[in-house]
């Protein structure tokens, strides 16, 4: 049990100013203890059961630093093991996904079932004298493994709250992505992944909560026609709230105040398909949720985040302190159109992921932050986190009765601030539903 | 034309084309896309066993690129704009085309595979190398020769170990 008074990097972290101290993205020690204290203790999104259809099916995902399988077991059920044979430990899966019950290492033949039992060990009774423990050395299990409304997640710590308590009000604000519909959504097939040199917290600030950036790094973008969604009217930028949802997850809105807002703010390709899709989710997730919200950036902690309505999400997995591998993904609602699937599947390649031409922008800004951080000097200055530290709104229900959740306008850093101090909390050994909604 | 004036023409264009994006003249590069074309470059993922020969994903799925000529005339706006920052300042590439092979003729349209290797340095030492291959469908035009109607490009990296893919192929 890690003593939760040493508070060592509370100090790293002071939100009442918003600063932090930049270390925490350069030093090697401080990344080592990422891995053991948030990354093998966090729930962490592994992919959607859209990509795992039939039994069998699997595909190898990461969880930190550890490569795990992913699978649908004969009998239906999802599980995650070590990528990891328990003789040598190579890879007992090197492709990216497939069809297989059975993973056989390729170092000494030791086969896995897609359970994780270790089925036949070659030699087993000539060189083994039939002594080897097979039940004892199958594949490595998470601890837990469990999804919601078809996100899967699973964590390394059998001491981890359940799934539902660990995403807490942030499940009840992601409905709005992906039970906006009857069916839920799905994965279109295809990862964009790529390395990014940046420390992996880069991206997560960026898109639980920097809707201030957007004018500035993407104006490029957006002026030649690879316009935003929601769309950004002229005057737009300041209007929408910043919404934390307790245990570091966050994200940013804009407000429809009715109905013709949200068409208002439509691209014009995707009108038709959002006046199709409104009833149903007005019916499905009432006022607030279905009507009043139009979600735009949000993170889950540690490393999830999403672009609502550019169908958008993604994992930022930790490569050492100063490298990130970005993994990309385009959602759809699963009752679209074959119509509505190609705009949607245009629009977030051509402005996300590994050639969109607002992530190119925002990769260079991450590297530049990550630099800054490695100098001695550089490195004692304070990170600025400090916009409308003293604005939050005190009553988030006056906005709306429904709400959830600590809010502040839609320019403010309220997300970031939150998601370091999750970040401390954890680094010094808290559970992660710690914080609540409210601390 | 005979094969060999062919085969000569389609790498004069290339080369060309090379030099039109080595030396940041987005404009001229454009003049040698088709309108109609089809500019695509699909993501490749490892697969063993039977899935042997599907490592690419399918018109329909995810792609790294999937542009038209609006689009891809848009991307080249970004870059004029001076506000493209992953662009700012310019990248330095060095664009080499070889293997150029005639795969089919349909009338006067051909089909070409070619090889690239583009190295790319940015900023004070990040430097970047891109290689795969691509597969075009050219017309004759008589202004530039010739037109690409849709051009697919295959990369060779499943994870890119590139920051991100703002260079053109």
């Amino acid at each position: 049990m890690v003593d939760t008074n040493t508070r060592h990097f509370q100090h790293l972290v002071d939100i009442s100013k918003g600063e932090i101290n930049r270390e925490m993205f350069s030093d090697p020690d401080i990344y080592q203890q990422e891995l053991k204290q948030i990354f093998a203790r966090c729930w962490l999104f592994l992919g959607h059961v859209s990509q795992l259809p039939n039994e069998n099916d699997f595909f190898t995902a990461y969880m930190g630093e550890d490569p795990v399988i992913v699978t649908r077991h004969s009998d239906g059920q999802l599980g995650a093991f070590l990528n990891m044979c328990r003789h040598r430990g190579n890879r007992v899966c090197r492709a990216d996904s497939g069809n297989q019950r059975l993973f056989t290492c390729p170092f000494h033949g030791w086969t896995f079932a897609n359970s994780g039992h270790l089925k036949t060990v070659p030699g087993y009774k000539q060189v083994y004298h039939e002594k080897l423990d097979m039940e004892a050395h199958g594949l490595i299990p998470v601890a837990r493994i469990d999804d919601y409304k078809g996100m899967i997640f699973a964590t390394f710590d059998e001491n981890a709250p359940a799934l539902d308590e660990y995403l807490g009000d942030m499940a009840w604000y992601l409905d709005m992505a992906i039970d906006r519909r009857e069916g839920g959504i799905e994965f279109l097939p295809g990862t964009h992944k790529w390395r990014i040199k940046c420390n992996w917290k880069f991206p997560v600030d960026n898109f639980i909560g920097d809707s201030y950036h957007g004018p500035v790094s993407h104006g490029s973008a957006w002026e030649v026609g690879f316009e935003g969604m929601p769309r950004r009217k002229k005057g737009y930028g300041y209007e929408g709230f910043q919404i934390n949802a307790g245990n570091g997850h966050g994200f940013g809105v804009r407000w429809a105040e009715n109905e013709d807002q949200i068409y208002e703010m439509a691209l014009p390709e995707f009108l038709s398909y959002e006046e199709e899709r409104f009833p149903e989710t007005h019916a499905r997730l009432g006022d607030l949720r279905g009507m009043h919200l139009s979600p735009m950036h949000g993170s889950i902690f540690p490393n999830f985040s999403i672009l609502w309505q550019s169908g958008n999400m993604r994992v930022w997995h930790p490569r050492g302190v100063g490298e990130t591998e970005g993994w990309s993904w385009c959602f759809v609602d699963k009752k679209a159109t074959p119509e509505h699937r190609d705009l949607v599947r245009v629009h977030d390649l051509q402005r996300h992921g590994t050639s969109g031409t607002w992530e190119q922008d925002d990769v260079d800004n991450w590297v530049q932050s990550t630099l800054s951080s490695r100098g001695y000097v550089g490195r004692q200055v304070k990170q600025n986190l400090s916009m409308g530290v003293e604005h939050e709104i005190s009553d988030p229900k006056s906005i709306h009765p429904d709400m959830r959740g600590r809010i502040a306008g839609f320019q403010n850093e309220i997300n970031q601030r939150q998601l370091y101090a999750q970040w401390a909390r954890m680094m010094d050994g808290a559970a992660p539903n710690v914080s609540g909604a409210n601390v | 034309m005979t094969d060999l004036e062919t085969w000569f023409s389609v790498n004069q264009f290339y080369t060309k084309e090379s030099r039109y994006l080595d030396d940041l003249e987005f404009t001229n590069w454009l003049s040698g896309f088709d309108e109609t074309v089809r500019y695509w470059m699909p993501i490749v993922s490892n697969r063993i066993g039977r899935d042997v020969g599907r490592e690419l994903t399918q018109p329909g799925e995810l792609a790294h690129f999937e542009d038209d000529h609006t689009s891809l005339t848009n991307r080249v706006k970004r870059l004029q704009t001076g506000r493209a920052w992953a662009e700012t300042p310019p990248g330095r590439t060095n664009h080499m085309i070889s293997n150029v092979e005639i795969m089919e003729r349909d009338g006067v349209q051909l089909k070409v595979r070619s090889q690239f290797l583009i190295y790319r340095s940015h900023m004070e030492i990040d430097q970047e190398i891109f290689s795969g291959t691509r597969i075009d469908k050219l017309r004759p035009d008589t202004e530039t020769t010739w037109k690409i109607m849709d051009r697919s490009i295959i990369l060779d990296h499943a994870v890119l170990t590139q920051k991100s893919l703002g260079i053109f192929f």
